[in-house]
């Protein structure tokens, strides 16, 4: 059964809330029921099919094409299946996901992946600030699943996180794992100001020297890790090869607050 | 009938009677292959039978680095008691006593099933608070500070209630040199086969037991049918120019299992034929009222 295809058909003049097109909702729908469902952020009503051709079936395999960074929470609370995007996305993409995959071409816009709890959401270019981090009146950010971003994340990566993986390609901005409960960031450009601000637990995975580290990181030298071999090897079965060894200078942080954390960076 | 024979080896028509046991199967990693050995055969000493160990276990078989989760090489262990309150218990302490102080040691499920035992779970309060927690594709795995660096241990495993333990093959020969070079044959095939160990030294028995003793709150006692020197005195099940009897005491995670592995030991029992003095292959029961797993010679022969 063919994909279920959304294509945009013009730059819409409003942003547009698509997180109605995930499989549980398209489930069964005729292509008239879908295009009825709103997707207006404004006064203005806006429907799927004022704004998409739609194309297609299986909603368990949903592509959008042409989409550009106004098309907000796409996969937003997706429970499964998977939903492909060749273009840019807005805000919120794969947001308190549970299960599924989602795949970005291009880049997200802010919260991406924001309280998602499991699945995986893969955006192949840049992610906007705060992307795992708590989504509107969460008090925790991402809570599970994967994240990967192949370029650079804007500021507050994982901020509050409390547990999952994310990996970043390119660099992450400012205060990355900021208050972060637990969980894992794999940073292979490095990161910019105040990483590991606030960090309760978890741990913040440099693959190079970050340029500053907070003063409250406490400096515990050179061993072995065990789970840096395991998280590669997992990491590989998941698609992404990044060597990251056994051996990692280990900072243990924040000490301003519970001190549990730490940063890894690889020696 | 004629008597059942292979490479002119007497097969007797009789059966071997196993019980059901619980059973799982962990994965130890090292730095090196010998050190994941090391931690391994310290892991299952002392594990030969459940009548004084309080556990059966035995290395399944060593993995290669692409095998374990950890790219490391590493070494697979079965562990099996009567029931899986038990089971837990041995678990944590074979585990917390002797893989968590095996230098660079790293554990991890080796089995996958609905209901677990704990694996890292309780061993994580060795690290006084400073252990950490972390989750890969859905698995829990503890970091516990240690003083060799850091010992990592997946939080739980998976375990089978249909495991099978006592499947057993009795090599009878004219000299102890034949039977033991026979039986050492036998548990070399077996190690190849998967989801089996012989938990015996070196895989092999030399003392069977009966239920049972003359003597009170002994619960077994010498297999005197099977024990050379008393065939004049009791009611012996060996021919006169048998001179000793080993036995390959097999534990599986199915009966499946089992029966492969004495099928492959049976075979490289045989493989000398009688010129080196082996003369029967048979099996020890209790009559079948005991266990609900029998395993005819005859049918696992064929």
């Amino acid at each position: 059964m063919s994909a279920l295809v959304f294509e945009l058909k013009d730059t819409p003049d409003q942003r547009l809330d698509l997180s109605p097109l995930v499989p549980e909702r398209l489930d069964g729908l005729s292509h008239k029921d879908i295009k009825a469902i709103e997707i207006s952020t404004t006064r203005e009503t806006l429907t799927v099919g004022d704004a998409f051709k739609v194309k297609g079936k299986n909603a368990q395999d949903i592509h959008f094409y042409g989409t550009d960074e106004r098309c907000d929470k796409i996969g937003a609370r997706l429970a499964g299946g998977e939903i492909f995007v060749d273009g840019d996305v807005g805000s919120q993409v794969g947001a308190r996901m549970t299960d599924g995959k989602i795949e970005v071409r291009g880049s997200a816009g802010i919260l991406a992946g924001a309280s998602m709890t499991g699945g995986h959401v893969a955006i192949r270019r840049d992610a906007g600030d705060q992307a795992a981090g708590p989504a509107f009146g969460e008090t925790m950010g991402m809570k599970g699943g994967l994240l990967t971003i192949g370029g650079d994340a804007g500021e507050l990566l994982g901020e509050r996180m409390r547990r999952g993986l994310v990996v970043v390609g390119g660099k992450a901005g400012d205060y990355a794992g900021g208050r972060m409960i637990a969980g894992t960031l794999v940073l292979r450009g490095g990161a910019g100001r105040y990483a590991g601000y606030g960090l309760r637990r978890g741990s913040l995975i440099f693959t190079e020297k970050p340029k500053d580290i907070l003063p409250t990181f406490s400096d515990s030298g050179v061993m072995e890790f065990d789970y840096l071999l395991l998280l590669e090897k997992w990491l590989r079965g998941a698609g992404m090869r990044i060597k990251l060894g056994g051996r990692a200078r280990r900072l243990m942080g924040d000490m301003a607050v519970l001190g549990k954390g730490e940063m890894l960076i690889l020696a | 009938m004629p008597k059942l024979k292979v490479k002119g080896i007497t097969i007797v028509e009789t059966f071997a009677e196993a019980f059901p046991m619980v059973g799982t199967r962990i994965i130890i990693t090292a730095p090196t292959m010998e050190w994941a050995l090391i931690s391994a055969r310290i892991m299952t000493g002392f594990a030969t039978s459940v009548i004084a160990c309080g556990a059966e276990a035995g290395i399944e078989r060593t993995l290669s680095r692409k095998e374990t989760p950890d790219g490391r090489p590493g070494v697979a262990v079965l562990l099996f008691t009567m029931d899986t309150e038990k089971l837990q218990k041995q678990l944590r302490n074979r585990v917390g006593q002797c893989v968590l102080t095996s230098p660079g040691s790293a554990c991890f499920a080796g089995m996958e099933s609905e209901k677990r035992l704990k694996l890292g779970g309780p061993l994580r309060f060795f690290g006084d608070g400073w252990q950490m927690s972390k989750m890969l594709g859905g698995k829990r795995y503890w970091r516990i500070p240690v003083m060799g660096g850091e010992f990592l241990c997946e939080d739980t495993v998976g375990m089978t209630k249909k495991a099978v333990g006592g499947g057993n093959l009795l090599v009878l020969g004219k000299s102890h040199e034949s039977v033991l070079a026979a039986c050492t044959r036998a548990v070399k095939a077996m190690s190849e086969m998967p989801d089996v160990i012989t938990p015996f030294p070196g895989g092999i028995v030399r003392s069977g037991s009966k239920v049972g003793s003359k003597y009170k709150g002994q619960i077994a006692s010498t297999n005197d049918a099977y024990s050379p020197g008393l065939k004049g005195a009791v009611n012996s099940e060996l021919p006169l120019d048998v001179e000793a009897v080993l036995e390959i005491v097999i534990d599986g995670l199915s009966a499946d299992a089992i029966a492969t592995a004495m099928h492959a030991g049976i075979h490289a029992i045989a493989k000398g034929g009688t010129r080196n003095g082996v003369t029967h292959i048979s099996a020890g029961n209790y009559g079948g009222n005991l266990g609900p797993h029998h395993f005819h010679l005859k049918e696992i022969v064929g």
